[in-house]
């Protein structure tokens, strides 16, 4: 019962309080800000569960996005394809490469595969700046068509909100359940110990190659959202800064916990936002900001464990100890 | 194949191959000692060639003492990190700790944490753009030597990083500096109880390691006419990919792999577009770290 009341209360600010309140201050801008902050949600969870769930620090994450976001926009100018094929198709043709990419790179551990994927992640972008007959190089691909669907609803700011509020709800939705089983729980052995891991059972190559693929799904969805909803992809998007950006967000907010991830999303896009007169200075706050929690907040705001003692409080009911399931602290 | 174009391609591929030689260096004693990644050291880079260009353009010194104020701000710059971003996190001072997982990732993110800072407050303060740098201190005047031409900032890299490699090999071997770091990188614990004062060590480790990449920093600048805040990311990361290449702990081995990265991607260039140049380090980087994991000229070292 209470679970169903919390859910409720979610769905009923994300999908009706917040887009009026949004109306009501005035719109256009506003819901820019929103739906950027939607994307980076997206991508912040999807690489929680490679950086904060299996304990792979990966520091490529935008050129994932990137691969997500091109893939769309192609499909979106030049084969005239509507969202509802562009979005799955970036998710999966990202999935793929992720797996392709990342297959020599499992065997690393810390800083290595940090360094790796950061590699992997500068590759990327290289060729979407070089690679100009494909991918247009440094002038980007503009126009690229909203969501729309004829006769239902048309491309709008609106829209684009509750296109991106759907996915990362559904996004979270999956995300949660996949790291909060025993799927997860295995993820979270990796993380602690891989080798103890191994020798548990535990295949610690096919999970990580698995939960980086799922993120890389997600990731490249939420690059699909972002052509879509802006309407103007160029390289620079997606640059070693985004990574950074994530991985701050990751930060701020607590590895491992996906209200985390979204609060840090909102933390470090709303804040220069709200703070106009320090919006120039926009990644020295993101600087400014990782540094002091990692000094001081080492868990992030929300770490994983206080988060999953709220769940269990709020929602208890796939950790129950009595039914003998799933994550046991 | 030996043709003239492809020697001058080579030799310019050795000039940045010892400017990598110069980063890489500090990258590994670095790595010697704490066992971390300092990913500020492209930042240290920048203050380096910015400290060089404001002494050149409000005092217009001779390149002499414009290199000694880019060392000296390199010095500062490698205290100043070590203090801010790697000194917190060493709460505990047994090995475990010290080598930890935990503390590794920890300051990954806070150095790249400053390094960010740092790059954003250059670029509020100079703009984003490449500093113009006046004409007499360029280092691009040819100099011809049979049918070959070389810039006069060429032979400055060459003599420099000689001077500045035996500088180092001396006082590694020789001094009581350098030997405090050898046992620090060898076993910190030993070295504390042997009495070795181990957070000057560190100390002396990073102002050593920045000076180095400050200079290296300055001289590029002012021989490839480019300094701007971002200048810093790519040769560090190309420095990285020499570390890991060599072995990570060994000094010879970095320097060696940085000069094969210089004149790869020389050669790359030579035949691809300017753009793809970029690409030879990070495959060169993933392909080592697949196929050599212990590095091209490494000896043993714990799992990677």
């Amino acid at each position: 019962m209470r679970r169903l009341i919390s859910i409720s209360i979610l769905l009923l600010a994300v999908l009706l309080v917040l887009p009026g309140v949004l109306s009501a201050v005035g719109g256009g801008y506003w819901f820019r800000v929103t739906t950027t902050i939607g994307v980076f949600s997206i991508l912040t969870m999807s690489a929680n569960l490679i950086t904060g769930t299996t304990g792979l620090m990966s520091l490529g994450h935008a050129g994932f996005y990137g691969i997500g976001a091109y893939t769309t926009a192609l499909l979106a100018t030049k084969l005239h394809w509507p969202f509802f094929l562009t979005l799955p198709v970036a998710g999966v043709v990202t999935a793929v490469f992720g797996i392709l990419l990342a297959l020599p790179t499992m065997r690393l551990i810390g800083i290595y595969f940090a360094v790796a994927t950061l590699g992997l992640g500068e590759i990327i972008h290289v060729t979407l700046l070089n690679w100009v007959d494909f991918t247009r190089g440094p002038m980007g691909i503009s126009a690229i068509p909203g969501i729309s669907l004829d006769g239902l609803f048309s491309a709008s700011d609106i829209t684009n909100y509750y296109a991106v509020a759907i996915i990362a709800l559904l996004a979270a939705l999956v995300l949660g359940r996949l790291t909060h089983s025993y799927y997860g729980n295995a993820l979270r052995a990796v993380r602690e110990d891989d080798q103890c891991a191994a020798s548990m059972g535990l295949n610690v190559v096919g999970l990580k190659i698995q939960s980086f693929a799922f993120a890389c799904f997600f990731a490249g969805v939420a690059g699909g959202l972002w052509a879509h909803t802006t309407g103007y992809i160029s390289p620079g998007d997606f640059r070693f800064s985004e990574s950074i950006l994530i991985l701050a967000m990751m930060v701020v907010g607590g590895l491992g916990s996906i209200p985390g991830a979204v609060l840090g999303a909102v933390i470090l896009l709303g804040l220069p936002e709200v703070l106009r007169p320090i919006g120039d200075y926009r990644m020295i706050v993101v600087g400014a900001v990782m540094f002091f929690s990692i000094l001081f907040l080492p868990r992030g705001l929300l770490g994983e464990t206080s988060v999953l003692s709220v769940v269990r409080r709020q929602f208890g009911l796939a950790w129950d100890r009595t039914l003998n399931l799933g994550w046991r602290q | 194949m030996f043709d003239v174009f492809f020697v001058q391609q080579l030799v310019n591929g050795l000039s940045i191959g010892l400017i990598y030689a110069l980063m890489a260096i500090g990258f590994t004693l670095i790595f010697g000692v704490l066992n971390v990644v300092n990913f500020a050291h492209g930042e240290v880079y920048m203050i380096g060639a910015f400290a060089g260009l404001l002494a050149i353009t409000q005092l217009a010194p001779p390149l002499f003492a414009v290199i000694l104020v880019a060392l000296a701000f390199g010095a500062l710059a490698g205290f100043g990190l070590e203090r801010i971003a790697f000194r917190p996190f060493r709460r505990f001072r047994d090995e475990a700790s010290l080598k930890s997982k935990a503390i590794r990732e920890a300051t990954l993110l806070s150095s790249l944490a400053v390094s960010i800072i740092v790059r954003e407050l250059a670029e509020k303060i100079f703009g984003s753009n490449m500093q113009s740098i006046p004409q007499e201190y360029l280092l691009l005047k040819p100099i011809e030597i049979g049918p070959l031409s070389f810039a006069n900032g060429q032979f400055l890299i060459f003599g420099l990083s000689i001077v500045m490699l035996g500088g180092l090999q001396w006082l590694l071997k020789h001094t009581r500096v350098g030997l405090s770091i050898r046992a620090v990188a060898n076993n910190p614990m030993g070295a504390a109880y042997v009495g070795i004062n181990t957070e000057r060590t560190i100390i002396a480790t990073f102002v050593i390691g920045s000076t180095l990449g400050a200079i290296a920093g300055l001289i590029v600048g002012l021989y490839q006419g480019a300094i701007f805040p971002a200048m810093g990311f790519a040769p560090g990361v190309k420095a990285f990919v020499a570390m890991v290449m060599g072995g990570l702990s060994s000094i010879g081995g970095a320097v060696v792999c940085a000069l094969i990265l210089g004149m790869a991607e020389a050669i790359t260039t030579s035949f691809f577009a300017q753009g793809w140049g970029d690409l030879v380090a990070y495959l060169f980087l993933v392909i080592t770290l697949v196929f050599f994991p212990t590095g091209l000229f490494g000896g043993g070292r714990e799992r990677v």
